[in-house]
């Protein structure tokens, strides 16, 4: 069942979204080398709850933290231990916000340096492709259009023009009342175009790109939560929730 | 936080519970309780113990599918 949401509810949605943009900047902004995962946990969970809001994903059950912190070869749901970064640590961050009884979903990935050089390394364009990808995705996320055409935009531009992976375990989804809802918002293309749903005006959904520099394989981690790549190479993760409306996307999360 | 995706795999039905269930045996040996889907529902398409049939699962719940196609 795909939960259509009302103009109050996508108001409220609105508001949540912005809480969880602005923690997660701040957060993103903190990451250093030195910077242990776990103080950047209390930092957004302190943010948030100054903000008026309660952390999203600690309502999930069996996980007690603010964020999933992702580094380097970790793909998503990496628990926040006491690693601290160092240069060239490729940190993905996941943050939730349940604010008047709605969730969103946001996600973002950062290479940590100190120094900014001119020359652009291949870990910085991985990460510009998954933005990009991430872009035109949200761009196709318009009235008439299917979900199919997100997971073929997000597709074409991960895996076809630049030869990364996008993993086919894990995909996006609706967000609303739940962390997790109706329908699913893969990055690849499952089934054909027309046998996905139709885009509504209401939805609300969170396109995530998640994709790997090598293979799409990826293990389940001894922990029981982290989610790693097979070959050990670097994993991306971008994510923002956004709304149908009758002209262009609504993003609830910037 | 990302989700994990539903799956497809195929199965052969075991035996026929009440209210369109279905117990179906997978490849690897498993039993698991699927129910049809509502197209299938809605096309009135018969399902008898013995059919090969293809079930959508989650990740999250290994005990149960969704029938979704009779083949031949």
């Amino acid at each position: 069942m795909i939960n259509i949401k009302s103009k109050q509810e996508l108001e409220l949605m609105k508001h949540g979204g912005h809480i969880l943009s602005l923690v997660l900047y701040e957060v993103m902004g903190s990451i250093r080398p030195g910077v242990s995962e776990l103080e950047l946990d209390q930092l957004a969970e302190k943010l948030i709850i100054e903000k008026g809001a309660q952390p999203g994903f600690k309502k999930v059950k069996g996980y007690y933290h603010t964020i999933c912190m992702s580094t380097n070869d970790a793909v998503v749901h990496g628990i926040p231990g006491g690693y601290k970064f160092k240069e060239g640590d490729v940190v993905g961050v996941d943050c939730g916000v349940f604010y008047k009884g709605f969730h969103t979903d946001m996600a973002e990935t950062k290479l940590v340096k100190s120094s900014k050089p001119k020359i652009q390394s291949p870990v910085e364009k991985f990460l510009e492709v998954g933005k990009y990808a991430l872009n035109e995705g949200i761009k196709q996320a318009v009235l008439g259009n299917r979900i199919g055409h997100i997971s073929k935009a997000i597709q074409d531009i991960v895996e076809v023009e630049n030869g990364y992976s996008v993993v086919r375990s894990l995909i996006g989804h609706g967000v609303g009342r739940e962390l997790h809802e109706e329908p699913e918002v893969p990055g690849y293309l499952v089934s054909k175009i027309e046998k996905t749903p139709f885009l509504k005006e209401g939805m609300t959904i969170a396109i995530e790109v998640i994709y790997n520099m090598g293979s799409k394989d990826v293990v389940l981690d001894p922990d029981g939560w982290t989610i790693k790549t097979q070959d050990g190479k670097i994993a991306g993760l971008f994510e923002r929730t956004v709304a149908i409306t009758k002209g262009k996307p609504l993003l609830i999360t910037s | 936080m990302a989700h994990q995706g539903s799956f497809e795999t195929d199965g052969i039905v075991k035996e026929a519970l009440p209210n369109t269930l279905f117990r179906v045996q997978l490849e690897d040996g498993s039993l698991v309780v699927c129910h049809l889907s509502g197209k299938m529902r809605m096309h009135f398409i018969k399902i008898l113990p013995g059919d090969k049939v293809k079930i959508e699962m989650t990740p999250y719940d290994k005990s149960r599918g969704r029938i979704t196609f009779r083949y031949r």
